[in-house]
C-alpha cells in the first residue's frame, strides 16, 4: 500500500470526550486515544499523578467513557495489579487493566510499583507516554529528560547532564512477555500494537512517546512531526520486545541526522554544534546496542 | 472450635473466616506470620484469594485500593515502618471510602530499630481518615477483624484492628473460630456502592476544586460519626451471634470509683488484675479500656469518667511535644465535663519500645496517682532513667 | 451561607467520594483558540495539466472507493472517448502527478485506459431529451468535433457531424496506426458518441460535397477539420520520384488498409508522433527503417513512449542530420544527400535552431523517403469573414471566430496538435455555442465564468464543474493546485509504478495488432491506490486521529467531516499533518 488508508485500521470506538483539559496540540490525549480504540470499551485506567490527572477533567467530569481511577503519583502498577486482581475475584478475567503514567510516574517515583508489577508478571498493560520532564507541574526534570535539555529545573547553564533512562532496557531484565515503543505519529503501529498486548496475558508495557509544545517549547502543530522525527532520527525507535528476548523493530528507520530534530525544539537551544554531535553520538551509540540486541534475537 | 493460637494467627483466621478476595501484602516483623498463614491459607484453599505478593507496604496498601475500587473485599497488614510507607495511601484509601481492612501490629518507630510495641505507629496515623480499633486479646483480636469487616463495609470507611507486637502477636491463646454459617450469617459478600465497571464506567477521584472539596470531607465526617452508632450496633450483632462483645469503650468495675485507669492494648489486662486486687482490699478503683480511637468515642468516655475523682491515662506512646495520646485525647473529652464532675486527669508515658509494664508498674501509678496533689507534668515518663 | 453546624440542602447532590457521572463536553475549550481550522480542497496537478479538463483526481478517488460506475461517469463527463486517450494521449497529466517527487508518477494513462475500456463494455448511454431547438453543424469527426458534438448533445441540441472521409474519426482514424488504437476500440467509441441522437454524415466535405451555405439552416457551426495538408520538407529533386512522400499520406493509406511496397530502405524525416507512426508502420511493412531528425532527442516532440517503442521495435535514428536531396534513378528512389546540422541560438518556439554544420555532408541509401515534418490546414471552405491568422483560425478561448455563428477548433485553431487538445477544444467550443445559443434565444445568461470553470489557473474547463457535479463534495474548494509542498510526504510510502505490458520486440512484419496491453486489474488497483489525491480530502481520517481534542466528526452523509469549533482548540495538527494540502488554517476574528 503506497498511502495509509487510516480509516480502514482504526477501531471506531470513541472512547475519549471533547472538552478535556489538554494543552492544544499535546500528544497525550492524542494517545490516549489510539489507546482506547485499540482496547475497546471493556478496559479500565489506572491514573497515577501526571498530565493526564488534569487532562481527564475535574470532578464531576471524566474525559474517558471507560472507567477511571486517579491514583497517588507512585501507585500505577500497584493499583492496576489491585484492580486486576478485585476483578479477577468476581470472574472478570476479560477486561483490560491498564495504569497510564507519565515519565515520572514510571521512570522516577512509580519505577518500584511498576517492577514490582512486572516482577510478579501482573496481567495489566502498563502504558508510559512520555513527555521528557515533570510537565504537568511545569516542566521540571526527570529521569527520562534528554542529556542537555533545558527545564525549570536544568536552566541552560547547567542543563540535563544525564542521558535518558533506558526504561525499556529496564523492563526488559524483567523477562515481561511483551514491551513495546509506539509513537503518535505511527497510529497503525500503535495500535497494532496495542491490540496485540491486549491478546497477551502478563504485564505489558508500552512506552509512547509525547512531544509537549509548552515543554519542549515547539509549536503546537509540530507535535506529530516531532514524533515522526524522533523515530526517523533514531532518537525513539519503535520496536517489539518478546519475553525480554526477540527483539524486532516494527517500522521502517531511516537515518535522519538528529540535529535538525534537536534544533527545532527550543529547549535545546543554547546547545553548541559539538553538544548537538554528542547527541548524535549517543543516539548512534544506542542505535548500534538496540542492532545487537534484534541480531541475537533473530 | 476453639484453638490455641498467636494473636498473628486471630488475624489471619479473622480473614478467612470474613472471605476476604483480595490479599496483599508485605512482610515486616512482628505481623509476618499473619500474611504467612494467610498464604498458607491461599496456598491450601482455605481461603480462595488473590493473594498479590506486593514489593512493599506501599503498594500493598495501593493494591488493596485498586481491588476494594474494584468492589471486593481486601485485607492487608503490617507494622511501624511499613505503616509509615503506607501514610499517603491510607488518605487514599478513607478519602476514597473504601472499606478496606487492615491489621497493624503495635510496633515502635525506628530509629534506632526497634521491633517491640509501641502505639505511636498507629497513632501517627490517627488523621488519616482510618476508624483504628485496639484489640486486648486474641479472642477480641478475631472477633474484631470479622467485624471490622462489616462495620467497614456498612459506612464505607477503612478499619485499622491493631493488636500488640509480641504480647498479642506471638502470644498463644485458646481462640474460639466462629463457625463460617454463622460468619456468613453476619457478613455476607460485599455490594459495593460505587466501583470500577465497564458497563457502568466513572471515573474516581478527579481533581476536586475547593467549592465541593469541603462537602466530601464533610461526609466523611459524618461517616465517622455514624460509626459511633454503627460500631456498637455491630458488636452487638455480632454479640448475639457468639456471646462475645467488647463495645467502643469498655467500663470494668467502674462503679462507684474515685480513680479510673484508662487503657487500651494489652496493657488493660495487666490493669484489670491491679484493679480487682485493688478493690477486693476496698479501694473504689477501676478501668476504661478504650477499644475505639477513631472515631473516638468522646461522650462514652465522658460519662464514664465523669464523677470520678482521678483518672490516670496509660500511653504507651507519645506526641513529642505534646503528650501521651490518650490522654491528651481524654483530657479533651473532659474539657465539656463541669467542673464540679471533672476529674483530674493524670498522664502516664510508659512501656515505649516494648518497656515492660508489670502490675507493680500499674500499682505504682495508682498509688502516685491517688496520693498526688496534681500532675506534676502534663506527660509523667514511667520509668526513665538516664 | 448554610448554617454552621448543618450543612446546607441547595440540592447540589455532592456524593461522598468523587465519582465523575458526566464527560468534560461542558468545557468549551474552542474558546481558547486564535486560529482555526478548515477543509479546503485544492486542485490537484494532473487535473490542472490535462487538456481535456478531466477531474483525474476525481476518477482515482472514485475508484479508490470501489465506485467504478461513478468513476466512469465523471471521467465521460469529460472526455467523450477515454478509451481512446488512454491509448494514445501524450497523458501531461502525469508530468504533473506530484508523486514524481516521492517515486513516479501515477500511471494515469493506464487507469484512465482501463477504465475507459470498462465503460466501453456498458450498455451505450440513451440519447437525452432534446432540450433545445436549436441545430449545431459540426464539420470534422475528429477529437475536436466529436467533443463539441457530444457535449452539446448531452444538452440536449440536435447536431449533425460532417466528415469528409468514409468513416468518421478523423486523423484518430486516418493518422494513428491500428498498433496504438484498434479499429474496433474507436469504432465502439464513435458509435457510443453517436448513440446520444448525433448524426454522422460521412463522405460530406464540406465546401467540395457540401456548399457552406448549406449550413444555413443550423444554428451555430464548430469547424474542426484538422491538419491534413503535408509540409513541404523541400528535398531537391523529390518531384523525380514517386518515393519521397508526405508522411501523413502514407499513413492514411495504410491506416486505410493499404499496404504499400516501399522498399529495403526507408528514411523517415521528423521526429514528432506523425513521424514515429510513419517510422513504424513501414518496419511493419518489411522495411529498415532510420528517423532522420534535424535537432536532438530532446527536442523531439514525439511522445517519449512513442520512440521509446520506436527503437525497441528496431528503428534507427540519426539526429542533427536534415535531407538535401534525392538520387533517383529510372524514377526510382535510391538515395539522399543530407546535411549535418548542430545546434545554434534558440529560436521563437524556445528550442535550440538547427543550423547546418560545415563539411557536413552526408548521404544514405533510401528506397523511400517519408516527411513528417509538421502539417498545415486547409481552411478554404470558410466563410470569408473567418480571420485567418498563422495559417490558423482566429478565435477566442471559447473558439469563437471573428464570424457570428461560426466556432472554429481542434487542429484548426491555434493549439498544440494533440488528441487531447482537440477534446479539450471541442468542449471549449460546446461551451461557447450553449452560452451562444442561449443569449441569441434572449435567455439571461452571464458569460461563462472561465476562471471557475477552469482546473487551477491554466487548466482547461470543466463541464462537471459547469453543471455543479462533484460526486468529491469537495470542500469549499480553492482554484489553486496543489504541488509538492502542499503535501506531507510522511504519510506516503513509496510504492513503484506499474508500467503497461509491451507486445515482445520481434519480428513484426505485417502486424499491425496493438502492442500495448495496459495493465493487469492488480496493477491498475495498484495505481489507483498510488494517487494520492494531492489537495482533496479523500475521508483518510487522519485529521480525526491526531485531532488531540477529539473535535472532528464524520459527516452523517459521509460526505468528509465536521469540525466541532465549540472544542477545537486551534491547535493545527490537522491541517499540519493533512497529507494532501486539504486543510487550511486561519486567524479567528477578534
Amino acid at each position: 500500500m503506497s498511502q495509509t488508508i487510516i480509516k480502514d485500521l482504526m477501531p471506531k470506538d470513541e472512547l475519549l470526550a471533547s472538552g478535556h483539559l489538554a494543552c492544544p496540540g499535546c500528544a497525550a490525549p492524542v494517545a490516549m486515544n489510539l489507546v482506547l480504540k485499540a482496547l475497546g470499551p471493556q478496559t479500565v485506567v489506572t491514573l497515577p499523578a501526571c498530565c493526564w490527572s488534569i487532562i481527564a477533567g475535574p470532578w464531576p467530569q471524566s474525559s474517558l467513557r471507560v472507567p477511571l481511577f486517579h491514583t497517588a503519583f507512585e501507585t500505577g502498577g500497584a493499583v492496576a495489579s489491585g484492580i486486576k486482581a478485585g476483578l479477577a475475584a468476581r470472574g472478570d478475567t476479560e477486561t483490560t487493566v491498564i495504569a497510564w503514567a507519565g515519565d515520572g510516574g514510571t521512570f522516577d517515583i512509580g519505577l518500584q510499583a511498576l517492577s514490582g508489577a512486572a516482577e510478579r508478571n501482573e496481567d495489566i498493560i502498563y502504558f508510559c507516554y512520555d513527555n521528557e520532564a515533570y510537565m504537568n507541574t511545569g516542566i521540571q526534570r526527570s529521569s527520562a529528560t534528554p542529556w542537555g535539555a533545558w527545564t525549570t529545573t536544568t536552566p541552560t547553564g547547567e542543563p540535563e547532564a544525564t542521558p535518558k533512562k533506558d526504561m525499556v532496557s529496564i523492563l526488559a531484565a524483567h523477562g515481561i512477555p511483551y514491551i513495546a515503543t509506539a509513537s503518535v505519529a505511527y497510529p497503525v503501529d500503535l495500535v497494532e500494537k496495542v491490540k496485540r498486548a491486549r491478546t497477551i496475558r502478563g504485564t505489558r508495557f508500552i512506552h509512547i512517546l509525547a512531544p509537549c509544545p509548552p515543554g519542549w517549547k515547539t509549536q503546537n502543530d509540530e507535535t506529530i512531526d516531532l514524533a515522526r522525527q524522533a523515530v526517523q532520527t533514531r532518537v525513539f525507535p519503535l520496536f517489539e520486545v518478546e519475553n525480554g528476548r526477540n527483539w524486532r523493530l516494527t517500522v521502517d528507520h531511516a537515518d535522519e541526522p538528529v540535529a535538525p530534530y534537536i534544533r527545532r525544539q527550543a529547549r535545546f537551544k543554547h546547545l553548541t554544534d559539538e553538544q548537538v554531535e554528542r547527541i548524535q553520538a549517543d543516539v548512534d551509540d544506542r542505535w548500534e546496542r538496540l542492532q545487537r540486541r534484534i541480531d541475537c534475537g533473530t | 472450635m476453639k484453638k490455641v493460637m498467636i494473636g498473628n494467627h486471630a488475624v489471619s483466621w479473622g480473614v478467612q473466616r470474613s472471605r476476604v478476595e483480595v490479599i496483599s501484602a508485605y512482610p515486616i516483623t512482628p505481623q509476618t506470620q499473619i500474611v504467612e498463614e494467610l498464604s498458607d491459607m491461599c496456598a491450601d484453599g482455605r481461603l480462595p484469594a488473590r493473594y498479590i505478593k506486593v514489593e512493599s507496604e506501599h503498594s500493598a496498601m495501593a493494591a488493596c485500593i485498586g481491588a476494594s475500587a474494584a468492589g471486593v473485599r481486601t485485607f492487608t497488614a503490617t507494622s511501624a515502618q511499613g505503616l509509615a510507607l503506607m501514610h499517603e495511601l491510607l488518605h487514599w484509601a478513607a478519602g476514597g471510602r473504601l472499606p478496606i481492612v487492615m491489621a497493624d501490629v503495635n510496633r515502635a518507630m525506628a530509629p534506632g530499630w526497634n521491633i517491640w510495641t509501641d502505639q505511636n505507629d498507629s497513632l501517627s496515623q490517627r488523621d488519616t481518615g482510618w476508624i483504628q480499633l485496639y484489640c486486648e486479646t486474641n479472642q477480641e483480636v478475631f472477633d474484631t477483624t470479622v467485624q471490622a469487616f462489616r462495620l467497614a463495609e456498612q459506612i464505607n470507611l477503612p478499619v485499622m484492628i491493631i493488636l500488640d507486637a509480641f504480647f498479642l502477636s506471638h502470644t498463644s491463646e485458646p481462640v474460639d473460630l466462629t463457625d463460617q454459617e454463622i460468619v456468613d450469617e453476619f457478613l455476607p459478600q460485599r455490594v459495593a456502592q460505587y466501583k470500577l465497571d465497564p458497563s457502568d464506567p466513572h471515573a474516581f477521584g478527579a481533581l476536586v476544586r475547593p467549592d465541593a472539596y469541603m462537602e466530601m470531607r464533610w461526609q466523611q465526617q459524618e461517616a465517622m460519626r455514624d460509626t459511633l452508632r454503627v460500631m456498637p450496633e455491630v458488636d452487638e450483632a455480632w454479640g448475639a451471634l457468639t456471646g462475645r462483645r467488647y463495645g467502643a469503650i469498655e467500663e470494668y468495675r467502674t462503679e462507684d470509683a474515685e480513680l479510673l485507669l484508662v487503657t487500651s492494648g494489652t496493657i488493660t489486662s495487666t490493669a484489670r488484675h491491679v484493679v480487682d486486687a485493688r478493690r477486693s482490699s476496698g479501694e473504689k478503683i477501676g478501668l476504661v479500656k478504650i477499644k475505639m480511637f477513631r472515631p473516638f468515642p468522646t461522650a462514652l468516655l465522658r460519662s464514664a469518667l465523669a464523677g470520678a475523682d482521678r483518672v490516670a491515662v496509660l500511653d504507651r506512646n507519645i506526641s513529642p511535644g505534646h503528650g501521651g495520646i490518650f490522654a491528651e485525647e481524654t483530657r479533651s473529652a473532659l474539657y465539656d465535663v463541669p467542673l464540679e464532675d471533672r476529674p483530674t486527669l493524670f498522664g502516664y508515658v510508659l512501656g515505649l519500645g516494648g518497656r515492660d509494664v508489670t502490675p507493680s508498674v500499674i500499682e505504682a501509678i495508682v498509688d502516685r496517682t491517688r496520693e498526688a496533689e496534681a500532675p506534676e507534668r502534663q506527660d509523667l515518663w514511667v520509668g526513665v532513667e538516664l | 451561607m448554610s448554617d454552621i453546624t448543618e450543612p446546607g440542602r441547595s440540592g447540589r447532590n455532592i456524593p461522598p467520594i468523587a465519582i465523575s457521572r458526566m464527560t468534560t463536553e461542558v468545557n468549551l475549550t474552542g474558546s481558547w483558540k486564535y486560529i482555526r481550522p478548515r477543509y479546503e480542497d485544492r486542485v490537484a496537478p494532473c487535473n490542472a495539466n490535462c487538456p481535456v479538463g478531466i477531474d483525474i483526481e476525481g476518477y482515482l478517488y472514485l475508484l479508490g472507493q470501489g465506485r467504478t460506475e461513478e468513476a466512469a461517469s465523471l471521467l465521460l463527463e469529460e472526455n467523450p472517448m477515454p478509451a481512446v486517450t488512454g491509448r494514445v494521449c501524450h497523458h501531461p497529466c502525469e508530468d504533473g502527478c506530484n508523486r514524481a517527487n516521492l517515486d513516479e508518477p501515477v500511471a494515469i494513462h493506464s487507469v484512465e485506459r482501463r477504465l475507459g475500456d470498462i465503460a466501453l463494455a456498458s450498455p451505450p448511454p440513451a440519447a437525452p431529451d432534446p432540450a433545445r431547438d436549436e441545430k449545431v453543424a459540426v464539420i470534422g469527426s475528429g477529437p475536436a468535433g466529436l467533443a463539441c458534438a457530444y457535449h452539446l448533445a448531452r444538452i440536449g441540441y440536435r447536431v449533425t457531424v460532417f466528415e469528409a472521409a468514409p468513416e468518421a474519426g478523423g486523423m484518430l482514424r486516418l493518422g494513428i496506426p491500428e498498433y496504438r488504437l484498434p479499429r474496433a476500440i474507436l469504432d465502439r467509441q464513435i458509435d457510443r458518441i453517436a448513440a446520444l441522437g448525433i448524426e454522422i454524415r460521412c463522405s460530406t466535405a464540406v465546401g467540395r460535397d457540401l456548399p457552406w451555405s448549406e449550413l444555413d439552416t443550423f444554428d451555430a457551426v464548430f469547424a474542426a477539420p484538422g491538419a491534413h495538408v503535408g509540409k513541404d520538407a523541400r528535398i531537391d529533386g523529390a518531384s523525380d520520384t514517386r518515393m519521397v512522400r508526405p508522411g501523413l499520406e502514407f499513413l492514411k493509406e495504410v491506416n486505410a488498409g493499404g499496404r504499400p511496397v516501399l522498399g529495403d530502405h526507408v528514411v523517415v524525416v521528423g521526429g514528432g508522433n506523425t513521424a514515429m507512426d510513419c517510422a513504424r508502420s513501414a518496419l511493419r511493412l518489411g522495411s529498415e527503417v532510420t528517423v532522420l531528425y534535424r535537432r536532438t532527442p530532446l527536442e523531439m516532440p514525439a511522445i517519449p513512449q512513442e520512440v521509446k517503442e520506436a527503437k525497441l521495435e528496431g528503428v534507427g535514428f540519426r539526429f542533427l542530420a536534415t535531407p538535401t536531396a534525392a538520387r533517383a534513378k529510372d524514377g526510382s528512389l535510391v538515395g539522399i544527400e543530407c546535411q549535418q546540422m548542430e545546434l545554434g541560438p534558440p529560436d521563437e518556439s524556445g528550442r535550440r535552431r538547427p543550423v547546418p554544420q560545415e563539411e557536413g555532408r552526408f548521404s544514405m541509401i533510401a528506397d523511400c523517403v517519408l516527411t513528417a515534418i509538421g502539417e498545415d490546414c486547409d481552411l478554404e471552405f470558410l466563410p470569408e469573414g473567418v480571420e485567418i491568422s498563422g495559417g490558423v483560425a482566429a478565435v477566442d478561448e471559447l473558439c469563437e471566430s471573428t464570424t457570428a455563428r461560426v466556432f472554429v477548433g481542434g487542429d484548426a485553431a491555434d493549439l498544440p496538435r494533440s488528441v487531447a487538445d482537440a477534446l479539450g477544444s471541442g468542449k471549449r467550443a460546446a461551451i461557447g455555442i450553449d452560452h451562444w445559443l442561449r443569449e441569441r434565444s434572449g435567455e439571461e445568461v452571464a458569460p461563462p465564468d472561465l476562471a471557475a470553470l477552469r482546473f487551477g489557473p491554466g487548466g482547461n474547463l470543466s463541464i462537471a464543474r459547469e453543471r455543479g457535479i462533484d460526486p468529491l463534495h469537495r470542500a469549499s474548494p480553492v482554484n489553486e493546485v496543489a504541488g509538492w509542498d502542499a503535501m506531507n510526504p510522511a504519510h506516503f510510502e513509496q510504492a513503484p509504478r506499474h508500467e503497461d505490458h509491451f507486445h515482445a520486440a520481434g519480428d513484426l512484419t505485417a502486424t499491425f495488432g496493438e502492442v500495448n496491453f495496459g495493465l493487469s486489474e492488480r496493477e491498475f488497483r495498484d495505481e489507483v491506490d498510488r494517487c494520492m489525491n494531492c489537495g482533496v480530502c479523500n475521508r483518510c481520517e487522519l485529521c480525526l486521529i491526531f485531532c488531540p481534542d477529539m473535535a472532528i466528526h464524520r459527516r452523517d452523509d459521509g460526505e468528509g467531516f465536521e469540525i466541532d469549533l465549540r472544542y477545537c482548540k486551534g491547535c493545527g495538527l490537522c491541517a499540519a499533518e493533512c497529507p494532501r494540502g486539504a486543510m487550511a488554517m486561519s486567524r479567528e476574528e477578534s
